[in-house]
């Protein structure tokens, strides 16, 4: 096992009495609990972690947060847990651990690809995926396969995710995104004033920049104060402490997405609890604040300099972090190069952990604050005027090459000094963290005090402390506190004293704009300064980006790539913004910045699937008799959300029956004895009110002012173009009450389109729609049989012919259950709809089948539902209607009553010249001339089989089966003027070549006087 | 004049109350597909059906129908949007639905009883009543971790401190619909309808997990 050779003995917020051992690359290391993964993998001197997108350089850590571009990994011990793109820097290290880079092939030490990356600069240039491989065409596929191989970050578990996740939906006046100094002011501020508070931080610990700071607070370590805060949050009821958590995305008024990972810090699967309870692994809070303080501080910008990618290229900031977080020196002889006074506090922290400090290079000519005055005070030889122009190395930073530069002439001014070294650490100043903000659309704008963006804010949104450029702590805090309470006021909280901790005052001398460093050849011919670490952008590609004429920014990052991806340009975008404006000739706020999108850092799918996957995927309705289906063997149609069965396969032989065997049995049984179907799913509205039977005249096309009491009609609904949208039955229950049927599918659509209408047109009828589709439970008994075998179950209804024709429905009790039956048929065949309370559905079915045995009661599915019906020509809309078919088109004339004295809906439209027109799509019936044929549904039909390609096509198949009846197939279709060309041929031209012939016949194939429902 | 305008609805009482006719509630399939836990001391939500109770909706102003209630049922309509109110006995209950629409919910047998007396007081004012016990279940959920259970499946705010005893809203539970009314401290109801009543049952045995669900029968 390898040594934590860049371990300090002491310091650092991890716990030296709990070491882990943990895999990376094959390879067993230990650190210790509190580590993240990329702080023990510096520990144990590991400099390269991957090889980079493109050029397949070594790459090693960069950055200690969600910025870092290079140590991204794919993590998991077995092949269900693997998890890619995870940030090294974001990653807790738990006992276990295994990781594995994403780059490199065939491994991160000795790189194939590397070879092209190293002759990279001209194979790959920008653009190189549009130039290169887009021609010719029939290549991309083998250009792709090595594609593919080389780049990417990480994959996809092969199999099945073990984990569970969740959402929760929170709901609070204030939610606080950082728990660094401002966000805890703010926090602190909002909870006091008595307000619902949500505090989110991505990290392990809170605390933020606090917990590696040089800075006391009240005399004390800064991260004294903070756990002081974070005792007082936590004993609030008001308060909700979301650690590990980040806030991805954030959304219109004030929707903000978290994703908080919470068991990724303990292993790869999650554990289960000491109850042995599932817990989820993710959860993704679904927060609706009243207002947002975005607190979410600054990140570093690295300079750039060529061979800035070679390891033991470091933000000084991060140095500064794994030093005192982590106990961890990332190296032992430090070069640093700055632009401001902050960054020194790398080479101070560097310094107490007693390594060498090479150089402080600033490229100021007169740095004087407080930092910089104690450098020197320790001796410490600070290098003015001057930058890291190039970093030497191969697999780590052996030297680091320093001139004196002239930053407005953009030339190196002096002689180039080599320094040996191992790590050079660099700053070119802070960018606040916007991404947040800018998720809203609003572009940021360029604040020349502090050389970054800064958010421009929509309502209801506050950014605090390094979010909006205030850096110094005493300000950040203070910052802090007023935002926090301004928000608090904002959504009703009461006034709160929040006293803030003494903080040091730091003289700051003035940072300089520096960006790209420039060297003693020009940016094409340097060695590569790299921008962009994650997509392997560099300062020569923007350059030539721009020549080639590319202005907008917006256009160089997709011609570069840069900013892409999982990166969203966190380290990079502003540099490569200064690059492009140099080249330009523009200023930065003229070149403007590119849009940063969601996700900040990348959401497990897991945890924006939530619970619903598997069985809990979508609802599935059930009837009230759903059981015995599943018992009776029922396949199972989704019929909208509801699950209705199909056909009910029997064992026949020892073999199940196949589905064509089934539906002919069910067919048969209904047409020849009696059969039953779960027709419950329909819609059911009822209907209340003097003025209901004038509503339905409006909402029909058909009449309705004559239908008695105890009657039924069929009803046929348009759209107010004139197309066919509902189809049902509504029966008359007494005056002023009516029952209506729909769809199974409209039901709910239907139920609105009737609110509409009567909310929005004719608020003055008194009429109420209530749907009843739950409450009622529907049995359909079909066949020559079924008046004798429902004579069997009920004695109060009188089911004479005469007295209870079709049509009518009647009210009395089946089984004991009180019913009302209705004789409407969808089969054709004597039918009576019972209707019961959905809780006796149950009990009634079962009696039915008692007293059905001698008539073989076949309980039958949707697929003989629609072979009955299609015999009879009965339509199913959404079927043989699709949205462009009136009621003329379907030949259903008898169904609008033309003359109502009010209109009606669709009326107008059917008088229009397109649907008045007599070519139109008709539906017609079709007879395959060989009657062993079943159309295909959705066949196109022609006139002429022999007319050249492409043929005029003149309509298509609606409806097709085989009927059992007819022993033949059948089948409803559209054809332009159909109904005037009866008895013509049509043909069907098929994929395989084959042409099918048909004859265009009525829509009805049995019994076309009706004689059958009528006995 | 009552009368006729009794004549003018179908007054259908759709129970049956033979002791030999089997009944089901919604969530019978349930019982047998998914199982119900029994309550442990560990338990932080506890779940009951409560079976076969009436459930009416009333349509019409509110005015006509708030003296009918405290006529017939000594309940007054709750006043404001949002809320519920229970009579002296805890047992019938009315939400607020919308601005013309009510749920009444009363012992099982009740119903039809409540919906004929109502009519008579009601005659021949504006108003409609549908009877829709078939059509839904209530469940209750009682304990500690109610709220947080309830976080996890819907979108509206249950925060405790935001859904005072007495709120009921119409909601999104997970990707169906639902009643969400709180009736006590830690006692909260759902109103779900008969065919989504089985999804919503397994997706609060998942979601109930971490807590401990159990299942009173």
């Amino acid at each position: 096992m390898n040594q934590q050779v860049q371990r300090l003995a002491q310091g650092g917020r991890i716990d030296r009495s709990r070491p882990l051992d943990f895999t990376f690359n094959g390879q067993t290391y230990q650190g210790y609990h509190g580590d993240t993964l990329a702080s023990a993998l510096l520990a144990n001197g590991v400099d390269i972690v991957n090889r980079s997108f493109k050029y397949s350089r070594p790459r090693g850590i960069v950055a200690a947060g969600a910025e870092e571009p290079n140590a991204v990994v794919q993590l998991g011990a077995s092949e269900a847990a693997q998890v890619p793109n995870v940030r090294a820097t974001q990653q807790a290290l738990y006992a276990g651990l295994v990781a594995r880079s994403t780059n490199g092939w065939p491994s991160v030490q000795k790189d194939l690809m590397g070879v092209v990356g190293k002759v990279g600069g001209k194979f790959m240039p920008p653009g190189f995926y549009y130039k290169t491989f887009m021609a010719p065409a029939s290549m991309w596929m083998t250009y792709e396969k090595y594609i593919r191989k080389s780049a990417g970050l990480g994959r996809s578990p092969a199999e099945a995710d073990p984990d569970i996740y969740d959402h929760r939906n929170g709901h609070c006046e204030v939610l606080v995104i950082g728990a660094g100094p401002s966000g805890l002011a703010a926090a602190l501020a909002a909870a006091r004033s008595g307000v619902r508070v949500i505090l989110a931080d991505e990290q392990e610990a809170m605390g933020g920049s606090l917990l590696d700071s040089r800075e006391t607070l009240d005399g004390k370590p800064a991260d004294q104060w903070v756990a002081d805060v974070l005792e007082e949050l936590s004993g609030l009821a008001n308060v909700t402490l979301l650690p590990r958590t980040t806030a991805n995305g954030y959304h219109d008024h004030n929707f903000v997405t978290l994703h908080e990972r919470r068991t990724e810090h303990l292993a790869d699967c999650a554990p289960r609890t000491a109850e042995g309870a599932r817990q989820s692994r993710a959860r993704l809070h679904r927060v609706r604040a009243g207002q947002v303080i975005l607190a979410t501080g600054a990140h570093e910008r690295p300079l750039v300099y060529a061979g800035n990618d070679v390891p033991g290229n470091l933000l000084a900031g991060a140095v500064s972090t794994y030093i005192r977080r982590y106990g961890v020196v990332p190296g032992n002889k430090l070069v640093l190069s700055v632009s401001n006074d902050h960054a020194y506090r790398a080479a101070l922290d560097w310094h107490d952990a007693g390594r060498e400090v090479v150089a402080i290079v600033d490229a100021r000519e007169a740095p004087d604050g407080d930092l910089v005055g104690e450098a020197r005070e320790r001796g410490i030889r600070v290098i003015t005027g001057s930058a890291v122009i190039e970093a030497k190395g191969a697999n780590r930073v052996s030297a680091a090459r320093v001139a004196r530069i002239d930053i407005d002439g953009f030339r190196v001014a002096g002689p180039v000094e080599t320094l040996a070294c191992d790590c050079v650490a660099s700053s070119g100043g802070y960018s606040p963290v916007i991404h947040l903000a800018s998720h809203t659309g609003a572009r940021p704008t360029w604040n020349d005090g502090i050389l970054g963006f800064v958010p421009t804010l929509v309502d209801g949104v506050h950014a605090a402390g390094g979010a909006h450029g205030i850096y110094a702590l005493g300000e950040v805090l203070a910052d802090g506190v007023a935002v926090g309470s301004q928000a608090a006021a904002a959504t009703g909280g009461e006034a709160a004293e929040v006293a803030l901790p003494a903080s040091q005052a730091i003289a700051e001398s003035p940072a300089c704009a520096l960006y790209q460093v420039p060297h003693e050849k020009p940016t094409l011919r340097a060695p590569k300064q790299f921008v962009d670490l994650q997509n392997d952008v560099t300062a020569a590609a923007i350059e030539l980006a721009t020549r080639e004429g590319f202005e907008s920014i917006e256009h160089v990052k997709r011609y570069t790539a840069m900013g892409f991806g999982t990166d969203q340009g966190k380290l990079g975008n502003i540099n490569g913004m200064a690059i492009a404006a140099r080249c330009l000739k523009r200023t930065i706020p003229e070149v403007g910045t590119t849009v940063f999108r969601p996700n900040y850092t990348p959401v497990t799918f897991g945890a924006i699937v939530g619970r619903h996957c598997g069985e809990l995927f979508d609802p599935e309705r059930y009837t009230a008799l759903h059981q015995w289906h599943v018992e009776n063997g029922a396949e199972f149609e989704d019929v909208g959300q509801w699950k209705r069965p199909w056909y009910y396969p029997r064992k026949q032989g020892g073999k199940l029956e196949t589905m064509h065997e089934a539906v002919a049995r069910e067919c048969r049984a209904v047409r020849e004895g009696v059969g039953i179907l779960d027709a419950s799913t329909l819609g059911k509205i009822d209907i209340q009110g003097p003025d209901a039977r004038e509503f339905l005249a409006r909402i029909y096309t058909n009449k309705w002012e004559k239908l008695a009491v105890g009657k039924c009609r069929y009803g046929l609904m348009c759209k107010d173009d004139g197309m066919v949208t509902d189809d049902g039955v509504t029966s008359c229950l007494a005056d002023n009450h009516f029952v209506m049927t729909t769809t199974t599918g409209g039901a709910a659509a239907i139920l609105e389109w009737l609110e509409l209408w009567h909310q929005t047109e004719w608020p003055e009828l008194d009429v109420t729609f209530t749907s009843v589709t739950d409450h009622w439970a529907t049995m359909t008994v079909t066949g020559p049989k079924s008046r004798a075998l429902l004579a069997e179950l009920t004695d109060d209804i009188d089911l004479d012919r005469e007295s209870f024709k079709f049509m009518d429905w009647r009210e009395g009790t089946v089984a004991g259950v009180p019913a009302r039956v209705f004789r409407i048929s969808f089969t054709g065949e004597l039918t009576f709809e019972i209707n019961v309370q959905a809780h006796y559905a149950m009990h009634v079915w079962k009696a039915l089948f008692e007293h059905g045995k001698k008539y073989q009661l076949t309980p039958y599915g949707t697929e003989t539902m629609h072979v009955l019906r299609a015999e009879k020509g009965f339509i199913i809309v959404g079927q043989d209607t699709d949205g462009s078919v009136t009621p003329e088109d379907l030949g259903m004339q008898w169904c609008v009553g033309y003359d109502k004295p009010f209109s009606w809906i669709g009326k107008r439209a059917l008088t229009r010249s397109d649907t008045a027109r007599s070519d139109r799509k008709q539906l017609v019936g079709l007879r395959p001339k060989d009657p062993k044929v079943v159309l295909e549904e959705g066949a196109q039909i022609v006139f002429d089989p022999n007319h050249a390609i492409p043929m005029p096509m003149v309509g298509h198949v609606t409806s097709s089966y085989y009927s059992p009846t007819l022993d033949s197939g059948f089948a409803l279709a559209v054809v332009k003027g159909g109904q005037q060309r009866m008895g013509e041929s049509v043909y069907l031209p098929m994929a395989d070549g084959s042409v099918h012939e048909a004859e265009i016949t009525s829509t009805i194939f049995i019994d076309p006087k009706g004689e059958r429902q009528h006995v | 004049m009552s009368e006729s305008a009794l004549s003018r609805v179908n007054l259908f009482d759709s129970r049956a109350d033979h002791a030999s006719v089997a009944v089901e509630s919604p969530l019978a399939y349930s019982w047998q597909r998914s199982g119900a836990p029994a309550p442990s001391a560990a338990s932080r939500v506890v779940l009951r059906e409560q079976t076969f109770l009436g459930h009416l909706i009333l349509r019409g102003g509110a005015i006509v129908l708030d003296e009918a209630l405290r006529e017939v049922l000594d309940i007054g309509l709750p006043g404001r949007p949002n809320t519920l109110s229970w009579d002296v006995s805890g047992e019938r209950s009315i939400q607020w639905l919308s601005p013309d629409e009510w749920l009444l919910i009363v012992p099982g047998g009740e119903a039809f009883a409540v919906e004929r007396r109502l009519r008579e007081r009601l005659a021949d004012a504006s108003f409609a009543i549908v009877d829709v016990s078939g059509g839904q279940t209530l469940l209750t959920l009682e304990g500690e971790a109610v709220p947080e259970l309830l976080m996890k499946s819907v979108v509206y705010d249950v925060d405790p401190s935001h859904f005072p005893v007495g709120k009921g809203v119409n909601t999104v539970f997970a990707k169906a619909t639902v009643i969400v009314r709180r009736s006590g401290e830690t006692r909260w109801e759902l109103v779900v309808r008969r065919s989504f009543a089985d999804y919503c049952y397994r997706w609060l045995l998942d979601a109930g997990e971490e807590y401990a669900i159990g299942v009173e029968r």
